[in-house]
């Protein structure tokens, strides 16, 4: 076959179907968009096959209207079967729709059939045309649609439409295959969408918009043909506002967002200001610390070590610059009691004594009390324990008031440099008296529990310490009273007062301050100007050689030895010295009738520094 | 001849298709090849045919004288042998014809290679078409469906209709007009078979 050049030039060109149409084209070309306008002669309009197994031919007698009447126009058909010639009129008319009907026992399929429309005289047209191209199934029924879901964002939703194919069509039998064409365009748009063809009776149909209403037709068609069928009936799929009852979703989304954004903001809260936290939340439970000295000496099992840094070690006490313990814990607090006033003391001279600096007692207070802290920082916390880091020179009054009735006084000697008028404006004339156990006279002292027990508690304040020292403080009590009236004025008061001097732990660092008298056995005290010591006293039989060290008794002796009190044990008794022998001495014996038992140093009683442990109890005598 | 399946004797080793499964593959098969004979015609008629040749054929197609039934009723009371026999005779019938027509097309530089490989899948489709309608008849004779004197050669009109040279003298458009008439007829001729013996799996 010869190809034209026409036909070379043909093949650039992307061809469109809008050519003129030969009169018999109707049957062979599908012209959905035919824009050939209608011959004005007598023509076939169309020819269709439904089911592919009858079909139907249209004519229409054009702008001849005489030829317009039943049966002037005439349908005639050859089919080209080798079996059959010649030219057969059209088996059924229906003339009132112009409409020529071939059927069942008429049609054969894939065989040309040409058509002629004649009047009396002329043939007006004529065509050939196969059945299975002329095919255009019939509409699909029972459409409907099913919401399949909708977007998160409320704005669209996916739809599935299904349908059933045409009854006409015999698909059972697998005489006809259709395939669908479905379409759908907005209710007010003019523009239709349609989706690709496909053989299967259902569709989805992605990304319609909420709220908007959609026109939704179908058409079939036979696979690997050219011509449609009509379009099914329109269905209307819409979809409004959903109600509120989803959006609880990203409400609580939102909730737990928030939830979980307070927690890390307060979990990070907690770790920048964990150490204050803690220091809220668990504050620190006091110890004893004594400066210089690590607080694993201090426990038991230790006192070799302990007595040999306190004694100096054969370096001369404790250095100066004793290493810094406690570091770590900025609210250590250390009482510290002046070395130098120490030094300067007489012998006997309690001036200056621990005693008299906690408890505010005149100038000693103000002058020598030495409360040191450990840094510079105060907590001033009740509950800690410890001495507060306040200004010795206003010391406050009920603390000075509460160490007064808790400590009975020791008396000193006169000489003491007690110099109430000094410096120590905020006590009171009766605080004096209270601690008053003495008449003036010769020094006496009488045994300062340093421990004491408190059996009982006066209404004004006063605190009964223990059944001995009762009567004593009753004395006291009755002549606070008295002087409170006479509060602040007299001075011959505070001259009797002069004579009253406290007798506190001597804290000695060198451990020979205080004690001039080397007969004394003192007690060693360490520290460099501490107050406590918390040493754990050793049973005398099995330690005696850290008591021989220096020749000192663990006992601290007061500067004023004489005692003319002897009060009956306490519950809480505090070992006043050691005997020769090594035995524990609760009680300096009195002068007048010193206890034969208890070999006494006749001029010095010892105060004790530490405390008792249960089961040290046994090897005390009284 | 007696096509015994080759893994009998095996277990579980060779998947035996059945015969509604062959059946969908070989239909399959043919509505392919129908489509792309559609395509091929369609191309022809609007690129290389002149308007005034549309629809006019002017000779009749090398297969017209294979009986084959025209209407559905026709292909329906036909007996299967005999309607199995008509698909193997009419895809014998185009193997040679479709093979020079793609080798007259390959030499014609005019075509586009779109359309020489079309031609080209469309001759091997046939040949493929055929032997797996040989292996459904195969299957069917085992089964005892139809009787086992269908052979794709026997008849006399398959032996004419593939060793007649009418096919060459035939202009290239009525080539492909035929071959698209033939290869709906086999789709549908193999459609009615499988719906009337094994119509599960969609009919």
């Amino acid at each position: 076959m010869a190809i034209s050049s026409s036909s070379l030039l043909l093949l650039l060109i992307i061809p469109s179907l809008d050519w003129l149409p030969s009169p018999a084209s109707a049957f062979l070309i599908d012209r959905d968009h035919m824009a050939s306008p209608a011959p004005s002669e007598p023509h076939f309009t169309e020819c269709i096959s439904r089911d592919l197994e009858t079909f139907r031919c249209w004519w229409s007698p054009g702008i001849y209207h005489n030829l317009s009447s039943p049966g002037a126009l005439r349908v005639f058909y050859r089919k080209k079967d080798p079996a059959t010639s010649g030219w057969k009129e059209c088996p059924e008319y229906v003339h009132s729709n112009r409409e020529c009907f071939f059927d069942v026992n008429h049609t054969s399929i894939w065989i040309p059939y040409c058509m002629q429309l004649r009047s009396e005289n002329t043939t007006y047209d004529d065509g050939c045309f196969t059945v299975e191209n002329i095919v255009r199934p019939d509409p699909p029924v029972s459409l409907n649609w099913t919401l399949l879901n909708i977007s998160p964002s409320w704005l669209s939703y996916d739809v599935m439409v299904n349908w059933e194919p045409p009854p006409s069509a015999d698909i059972g039998a697998g005489w006809m295959r259709i395939e669908y064409e479905i379409q759908y365009r907005e209710r007010n748009s003019t523009k239709w969408e349609a989706l690709d063809v496909q053989p299967h009776p259902q569709r989805t149909i992605f990304g319609l918009h909420i709220g908007k209403e959609y026109e939704v037709h179908i058409r079939c068609r036979m696979p690997a043909f050219i011509k449609f069928g009509e379009f099914s009936d329109s269905i209307f799929i819409q979809v409004t506002d959903v109600p509120v009852q989803e959006s609880t979703v990203p409400f609580t989304l939102v909730l737990v967002f928030g939830i979980v954004g307070v927690l890390i903001l307060l979990m990070l809260i907690a770790l920048s200001q964990q150490h204050r936290l803690m220091m809220v939340l668990l504050p620190p439970v006091p110890a004893p610390k004594i400066k210089g000295i690590d607080s694993e000496l201090l426990k038991k099992g230790k006192l070799d070590e302990l007595n040999f840094i306190l004694t100096g070690g054969g370096m001369g006490g404790l250095p100066t610059y004793a290493p810094d313990f406690y570091q770590d814990e900025p609210w250590v607090e250390f009482i510290e009691v002046d070395a130098e006033n120490a030094d300067g003391e007489e012998k006997g001279d309690s001036r200056g004594s621990d005693t008299q600096k906690l408890l505010g007692v005149p100038q000693s207070i103000s002058h020598h009390m030495n409360v040191g802290c450990s840094n510079n920082v105060s907590f001033p916390d009740d509950d800690s324990g410890q001495a507060r880091c306040y200004n010795p020179d206003v010391p406050e009054r009920d603390t000075l008031m509460l160490m007064a009735t808790l400590l009975p006084g020791q008396p000193e000697d006169e000489e003491a440099s007690f110099d109430v008028t000094e410096g120590a404006p905020a006590l009171d004339g009766g605080e004096r008296s209270l601690v008053q156990t003495q008449t003036p006279g010769p020094q006496t002292w009488v045994n300062t529990d340093f421990y004491a027990q408190v059996s009982n508690v006066m209404p004004s304040g006063g605190v009964v310490l223990s059944p001995g020292q009762q009567l004593r403080i009753q004395e006291g009590t009755s002549a606070t009273e008295e002087e409170r009236q006479r509060k602040g004025k007299d001075s011959e008061d505070q001259e009797k007062q002069k004579e009253l001097q406290f007798q506190l732990v001597v804290v000695d660092p060198e451990g020979n301050g205080y004690n001039p008298e080397s007969s004394v056995r003192q007690i060693s005290t360490p520290l460099p100007g501490d107050g406590y010591q918390a040493i754990h006293p050793q049973p005398v039989e099995t330690k005696p050689a850290a008591l021989t060290e220096d020749n000192q008794s663990p006992y601290i002796i007061p500067d004023s030895p004489q005692s003319t009190f002897f009060a009956p044990v306490a519950d809480y008794t505090v070992v006043q010295e050691l005997d020769s022998h090594h035995s524990v001495l609760l009680n300096p014996p009195p002068r007048q009738s010193p206890p034969p038992s208890l070999p006494q140093h006749p001029s010095k009683a010892a105060l004790p520094v530490g405390y008792i442990t249960p089961d040290l109890l046994g090897n005390f005598s009284p | 001849m007696d096509a015994v399946p080759l893994c009998t004797n095996f277990q579980g080793g060779c998947h035996v298709l059945s015969l509604a499964n062959l059946f969908d593959r070989v239909i399959q098969h043919s509505a392919r090849m129908h489509g792309i004979s559609n395509d091929l015609h369609s191309e022809f008629e609007l690129y290389f045919l002149p308007k005034s040749q549309i629809g006019r054929v002017t000779r009749n197609c090398h297969t017209s004288n294979i009986l084959t039934p025209n209407g559905k009723e026709n292909a329906q009371r036909m007996a299967r042998s005999d309607l199995t026999e008509v698909i193997l005779k009419l895809l014998v019938a185009w193997r040679d014809p479709l093979w020079h027509f793609h080798q007259s097309m390959a030499h014609h530089h005019d075509f586009n290679n779109f359309s020489t490989n079309k031609s080209l899948e469309m001759s091997d489709m046939v040949h493929e078409l055929r032997k797996g309608v040989q292996k459904v008849v195969e299957k069917m004779q085992m089964l005892g469906i139809i009787s086992d004197s269908v052979s794709n050669m026997a008849s006399p009109e398959a032996r004419l209709a593939s060793h007649s040279n009418g096919w060459r003298i035939m202009k290239d458009y009525d080539l492909l007009y035929c071959f698209r008439r033939d290869s709906n007829k086999v789709q549908n001729y193999l459609k009615i078979l499988k719906c009337r013996i094994v119509p599960e799996n969609g009919c």
